[in-house]
């Protein structure tokens, strides 16, 4: 090897370096890996809550295939409103608590249940019943404890449509695992409020002005947290006057659990609950797009 | 040990019971988990004579099934004294403990000053009688709480969460995760749950640092010369059967004349109305000659220092203010968002009875009720106003009407609670982003809690800058608004909220606001 030959090969060696290095292979590695193109969806239905939730999970293989054993997991219910069970504001406590015995039972090391909420917090705990399903199971792995106001870190939220940066709340960004485990409800800027949106609970911010364009919003925020289960609670859902509700007349009692790893399916299929299309949902629309899951619930596996 | 210095060291004991009792009550005032507040919180203003006269005075049935305590320290002062004064009142406790931080002044201020509680007292009576009260602002009791409430418990809940911030930024071994596992316990009993803050704290606080100021001229300055409560109290003790002997300064010492804390003790005899029953004179007293006994007095061995030409400009003066006061127009016609609690008595009614103690500003759950300055009038001055940008009534909450002692505030069952209209909700389309900007939005739709919803919107085609988009524009339904105010807290455009609470239709109101208008 002479000089010249070693300069060059050198140089060649360099930019080859440069170009690999240059690349964003840890952006790219951050970017969704492709949802699987038939997602499992589990429908179930039935009076006992506990014994349907049970078998929706059991239908996608158990909490054992989403909860490693040793595993902190956040469940997040949707407690936004200082409303009793049956006005189907909130997701059902019976729900709540058989899904944490369910993480328990898979073996995890800590359940965290919270919710940035919209009413007063302390009243939405205790009112939505969720606050006294959980603490009734007693177990010190189980903490359901206000957020923390302190604990909300900005992020910045790469490929961000609506938004390149929010804050959020970091017990929700550290967990293992992440249940999703929203209520279905109608809602007014959205058309239907269910997983995606069940997100908002764990950001900071003024989540007021995600509504102007609500869709890549939440698409952006669901980039960052990771729903690695989504279970669904149609026991009843809120047809009208969502997604505070307050009438009894606007509850439709559907005995129901959809449970789902893609959260874009579990959505898309509760719109079906409300007589929609998925495609009518803008949010599971914008959802697919990013490669967040996929909304054509022909592609679906009903398992 | 006499008998008297043990008296001393038990009122010593009771003065700081009571101001403990006092501060849990406070901290107690607070949402926990119940809907209904198991404590009786505001026991503070229960107990106060002269809460019981602004709602004796006050036009509506007297709120005695509330207020019947106060009667009972009437009771018990006309047989033993002003004992509330020496033992109870948590104002003189502070005052106390506060004096002998700072020190106390030595000047011996004219016993002419003495009058001016007076005074003040029967200028409030007559005033009250007439249609205006003020009670509150002078009302040591109201003072302290509304101190306590709007300036000094802000003050250590923000103190309290900076170090809770601090150790949760800075890991420090041990003692951060230390702090931190101690935040949660804290936040849930021994600090409010959100950090609170309140419109006039500072101005409170001033007002607060000015009467602990008197100290430095003289001790318990504010109790012997301003208090009018103390000027109740020294009324009826005037015949009280407990008695100090010796019953005049001794000859041969005279060291009351200067030790005595409220000066009670003179050369004639010892002022009844004056002394505060503190025992401090069974202690000091180098001959032990000073005992206490109960005995029938017929008559007043001193009478007040009350001259009858004070008397009259008091009494003149509390007649003149309630017709001057009206000669500034109603508060309500020139400011729309002058809001009051749910379950507020008609406007007029409401300041004969508020005694700006702050107990429902304490409690509320939503951070919605901020003393007023002059946005009610003059006369309004600390009673509370709902201001819905900063929060709002939360929909099943019912806990002002709970504490108000007075029945300012009426306790609603949560089904009247929930129907009672606070105001109107009303849409600046100036800034409402889908009128204003062609923007989609409806939080305010979103967080209307009334069941069936006061907001709903219209769908439009809006052109835009020349961009023409369907469009969900919210409006208020008036029939269904009960004027709650958490869409125009939750609005979220920045600053002045795009969406604003007037007082159009209020439940209360017994005739239209408008009223005084020589309008159409």
């Amino acid at each position: 090897m002479d000089r010249r030959e070693f300069i060059r090969s050198s140089l060649q060696l360099a930019i080859a370096t440069a170009a690999i290095g240059g690349t964003p292979w840890l952006d790219l590695a951050a970017l969704a890996a492709p949802a699987p193109l038939t997602p499992p969806l589990a429908v179930r239905k039935g009076k006992d809550i506990p014994a349907t939730v049970r078998a929706a999970v059991t239908a996608l293989g158990g909490m054992g295939a989403f909860v490693k054993a040793g595993e902190v997991v956040v469940v997040k219910p949707n407690i936004g409103w200082d409303r009793t069970v049956e006005l189907a504001a909130n997701t059902h406590p019976l729900v709540v608590r058989t899904v944490v015995e369910l993480c328990l039972e898979a073996g995890a090391k800590k359940v965290l249940v919270f919710d940035r909420t919209c009413n007063d917090p302390r009243r939405c705990y205790v009112e939505s019943g969720i606050s006294a399903a959980v603490e009734g199971l007693k177990s010190s792995k189980v903490s359901m404890e206000q957020i923390d106001r302190r604990a909300f870190i900005d992020v910045d939220i790469k490929g961000g449509i609506d938004q390149q940066r929010w804050s959020f709340y970091q017990p929700a960004l550290n967990a293992d695992r992440f249940i999703n485990l929203p209520i279905a409800k109608h809602h007014s800027i959205s058309t239907i409020t269910v997983g995606m949106k069940n997100i908002m609970g764990v950001i900071g911010g003024n989540r007021g002005t995600m509504h102007r364009n609500i869709a890549e919003a939440l698409a952006d925020i669901n980039t960052i947290i990771r729903s690695d289960l989504t279970i669904v609670d149609a026991t009843r859902i809120l047809v009208a006057n969502g997604p505070q509700g307050g009438r009894l007349e606007d509850v439709k009692v559907l005995d129901t659990i959809i449970a789902s790893p893609d959260i874009v399916a579990a959505d898309a299929y509760s719109a079906t609950l409300f007589g929609l299309q998925p495609r009518d949902i803008t949010s599971v629309v914008a959802g697919a797009k990013r490669g967040l899951g996929t909304f054509d619930l022909q592609k679906v596996r009903m398992v | 040990m006499s008998s008297v210095n043990r008296w001393r060291r038990l009122r010593r004991s009771v003065q700081l019971l009571c101001l403990l009792g006092f501060l849990i009550l406070f901290v107690a005032t607070e949402y926990r988990g119940e809907d209904r507040l198991s404590w009786p919180v505001s026991l503070l203003f229960r107990i106060d004579p002269l809460a019981l006269i602004a709602d004796l005075l006050a036009p509506g049935a007297p709120h005695l099934s509330l207020l019947w305590p106060a009667l009972l320290v009437l009771l018990l002062t006309a047989i033993a004294g002003r004992f509330f004064c020496g033992w109870i009142c948590p104002l003189g406790t502070t005052l106390d403990g506060c004096g002998a931080v700072i020190g106390r002044g030595k000047t011996v201020v004219k016993p002419g000053w003495r009058q001016i509680k007076y005074l003040l007292l029967i200028f409030l009576s007559v005033a009250a009688l007439l249609g205006v009260q003020l009670f509150g602002l002078f009302d040591p009791l109201a003072i302290f709480l509304r101190t306590l409430t709007f300036a000094l418990y802000p003050t250590y809940n923000l103190g309290a969460n900076a170090l809770f911030d601090a150790a949760w930024q800075h890991p420090v071994p041990v003692l951060s995760p230390a702090i931190n596992q101690l935040f949660p316990f804290w936040r849930d009993h021994l600090m409010a749950f959100r950090p609170p803050f309140f419109t006039l704290g500072l101005f409170t606080l001033l007002i607060f640092l000015c009467i602990l100021a008197l100290e430095r001229i003289e001790r318990r300055f504010w109790c012997k010369n301003l208090c009018p409560l103390g000027g109740l109290l020294g009324l009826c003790s005037r015949y009280a059967l407990l008695r100090r002997t010796p019953s005049r300064l001794c000859s041969d010492c005279a060291l009351c004349a200067s030790a005595c804390r409220m000066a009670a003790v003179g050369t004639e005899a010892v002022r009844k109305s004056e002394c505060i029953r503190c025992f401090d004179c069974g202690d000091y007293c180098p001959y032990r000659r000073v005992a206490f006994s109960w005995s029938p007095q017929p008559r007043p061995e001193v009478s007040t220092d009350l001259t009858r030409r004070g008397v009259l400009v008091a009494a003149a003066s509390g007649l003149l203010i309630a017709p001057s006061i009206r000669i500034e127009p109603d508060a309500r016609l020139h400011n729309s968002t002058l809001l009051r609690p749910p379950g507020a008595v008609d406007e007029a009614e409401f300041l004969r009875r508020c005694i700006r103690c702050g107990e429902c500003m304490k409690v509320c759950i939503g951070s919605a009720l901020h003393p007023a300055f002059l946005q009610a009038g003059v006369t309004g001055l600390w009673t509370p106003l709902l201001m819905a940008r900063l929060g709002y009534c939360e929909y099943n909450c019912t806990l002002c009407g709970q504490v108000c002692p007075t029945g300012a505030i009426k306790e609603l069952s949560l089904e009247v609670k929930r129907k009672t209209v606070i105001g109107l909700a009303v849409f600046d389309k100036n800034l409402c982003l889908p009128y204003a900007r062609g923007e989609e939005c409806l939080v305010c739709e979103e967080h209307c809690p009334t069941g069936k919803k006061a907001i709903i919107f219209d769908e439009r085609d809006v052109t835009y800058g020349g961009v023409t988009r369907r469009l969900k524009q919210p409006v208020v339904v008036k029939s269904l608004c009960i004027g709650c105010g958490i869409c125009e807290t939750k609005c979220p455009v920045e600053g002045v909220s795009a969406i604003r609470v007037i007082h159009e239709g209020e439940s209360r109101r017994q005739r239209d606001a408008s009223a005084g208008l020589d309008g159409y």
